[in-house]
């Protein structure tokens, strides 16, 4: 088989992908254990270099920057995962009806989903969040998941297309089982490599583009979270006067759990049905990148 | 043809969709549009623009569907409304002018990088499993797992604040007046690079990955194995028989591709303080300034409903079967 070419590397990046991302959620829930200074509070004098007092330094108002990238994490993570699970239900449902029912209702499905993918995301989701005003994390996950289901719902459509056509399927149908049956107990078990694919694609997705939002000043700057303390950084032109510590570390941390979930995306694919595999291993994966989906 | 037809009716529908969020929105908000539209910027304007502005949003006297026309009326007509921030500038004149950077940025930034990702995926599938492919496939997927504003924040930080290799804003030395002239032509070069590699830097392992898992499906096929068997050299199967056919898949994939590019585009204008379109959004989000918010929504998305209309274009001349359909 052409996809094990290279397997050591394959199950080597799943390892990595796991930890680091285990790593960032243990580090989150552990905050408060982590750090004796609060997130939002003036603790120190302002753009202080790191030290012992403060391991990362401070920002330009004098707050901790280590203590806010731990509590942020928890902000990035919470709405990362809760905007995944809205983008992958909501285009799961989707997909799966479309390619099952057929006909008018697939019409009607496929042509709002190819409209929603042609719409360019990023603008679409900055006018939403600028009438908003300062959008709370938990708003940026809802308009989130309310505008960037279409792929998910491309993809799991046309999987849905090859999975009905098995013949457990077709049995199914003759003993009369009823429609919702069918597609929640005989497709959407066979889809669950997809449906994990697309999830943690979500995930990535959303955890950039909130703290792209954030970046861009549509977020609520009260929160903690890494989008506002980009946003926070960028204001104090840390930059330009050299307080690197304040706005490469919620950078870095992006970028550090951006590749952990890319890595364990190809755990999910691991672990999938092999069956439903039609290109080699990284090839839905890689439909997912262009779609644009998971980056910005 | 009737292919390029429907497309375009397609194309035409999204429009009108991106359009009518823009009329909806502001009446969604609880409390009076015009209000929150026009006063929360903090901007005073005269009593007889604010009325040309309501006119323009479709805040006119009359039932809902005579509102949305006239506001459909007026986006055909190409008003997009006055900026609020740069009053009493046209919209379409703040944007146009953006337009022509993020355009050439975005298109710059795209071709490049599509060229050496398809090069650098085909190279990699033809030899697949090997070192190289291993660097490409990991260094794609490190590419692509990192936000564009973060690769732009650093890059922007190391070449141009640390190292000062590059300029940190504008399009051009701003002491240069614009002419055709070469010191010009080089000023906005030197100033463009930089985020353009970054752009690059951000898009490059997409087309790359792409690019080679549509060439290791093909090397497969029948055709490949006869090239092979009729003893033509590995470069001549690896181009034009393996890579033609591959790059079928990757053109149609551009197309959605570029919804990703603007995006980029954006964060990266706004990180490098260039004067495209993200820096000019910038700007109007910290004012509030919402008839050009509204308006870049409806200027990308024509800009990427145009694109994907080119790439239709050249699919069917590409796929010779999507002539006859």
């Amino acid at each position: 088989m052409k996809t094990s070419s290279f397997p050591l590397i394959h199950n080597r990046k799943a390892m990595v992908g796991a930890l680091i991302v285990a790593f960032i959620l243990l580090v989150a829930i552990a905050a408060p254990l982590l750090t004796t200074y609060d997130p939002s509070a003036r603790v120190g004098r302002p753009h202080q270099a790191p030290s012992l007092d403060h391991w990362l330094g401070t920002t330009r108002i004098g707050q901790d920057v280590f203590a806010r990238l731990i509590y942020g994490a928890r902000t990035s993570l919470a709405v990362g995962f809760g905007a995944g699970l809205l983008i992958t239900a909501v285009g799961t449902a989707l997909g799966i009806i479309a390619g099952y029912r057929g006909g008018k209702v697939d019409e009607v499905i496929s042509f709002f989903t190819n409209m929603v993918l042609v719409v360019p995301n990023l603008p679409l989701l900055l006018v939403l969040a600028a009438f908003i005003g300062q959008a709370s994390p938990w708003v940026i996950a809802l308009i989130l998941g309310g505008t960037s289901w279409a792929w998910g719902a491309r993809v799991t459509r046309a999987e849905t297309l090859s999975v009905k056509q098995k013949d457990y399927v077709k049995s199914a149908e003759m003993m009369g089982e009823p429609r919702w049956r069918i597609m929640t107990f005989e497709i959407f078990p066979n889809l669950i490599s997809i449906v994990g694919i697309n999830f943690i694609g979500s995930v990535i997705f959303a955890i950039i583009t909130q703290a792209t939002l954030e970046f861009l000043g549509l977020g609520d700057p009260k929160v903690v979270s890494w989008g506002t303390m980009l946003y926070g950084a960028q204001k104090a032109s840390a930059l330009s006067v050299g307080a690197w510590w304040d706005i490469l570390t919620p950078c870095f941390a992006l970028a550090f759990l951006g590749i952990g979930l890319s890595l364990l995306n190809f755990a999910v694919d691991e672990i999938a049905n092999p069956r439903l595999r039609t290109g080699n291993r990284l090839g839905r994966w890689s439909a997912l990148i262009r779609s644009g989906e998971g980056r910005l | 043809m009737a292919f390029l037809l429907r497309r375009l009716c397609f194309y035409l529908a999204a429009f009108v969709a991106a359009a009518t969020i823009n009329f909806f929105l502001p009446r969604l908000m609880p409390g009076d549009p015009v209000q929150i539209m026009f006063s929360s910027a903090g901007a005073e304007l005269p009593p007889e623009s604010l009325q040309a502005l309501k006119l323009t949003f479709g805040f006119v006297d009359g039932p809902l569907w005579q509102q949305y026309l006239t506001y459909l009326g007026s986006i055909f007509s190409g008003d997009l409304g006055r900026s609020i921030k740069y009053f009493p500038l046209p919209v379409t004149t703040v944007l146009g002018n953006a337009l022509v950077w993020t355009v050439g940025l975005m298109g710059t930034a795209t071709l490049v990088s599509f060229a050496l990702g398809t090069f650098l995926g085909i190279l990699a599938a033809w030899r697949r499993g090997s070192l190289f492919d291993v660097i490409v496939s990991v260094g794609a997927i490190f590419a692509t797992s990192v936000p564009a504003v973060v690769t732009s924040l650093i890059v922007v930080f190391t070449f141009g604040f640390t190292l000062g290799w590059f300029p940190t804003g504008y399009a051009a030395d701003p002491a240069l007046d614009p002419a055709f002239s070469l010191t010009y032509f080089g000023s906005v070069i030197y100033h463009g690079l930089l985020p353009m590699l970054t752009l690059c830097a951000v898009l490059t392992g997409g087309f790359a990955v792409t690019m080679r898992n549509n060439m290791i499906n093909l090397l497969g096929e029948d055709y490949i194995v006869m090239a092979r068997a009729k003893g033509l050299s590995d470069t001549r199967v690896m181009l034009w028989y393996a890579a033609r056919n591959a790059l079928l898949p990757t053109v149609s994939s551009l197309a959605i591709a570029i919804g990703t590019v603007l995006g980029g585009s954006l964060v990266t204008e706004v990180v490098f303080n260039y004067p495209g379109l993200g820096n000019i959004l910038y700007q109007a989000i910290l004012a509030r300034d919402y008839p050009v918010i509204q308006g870049q929504l409806l200027i990308m998305t024509a800009t990427m409903l145009v694109a994907n209309f080119v790439v239709d274009i050249s699919y069917v001349l590409l796929d010779p079967r999507l002539k006859r359909a």
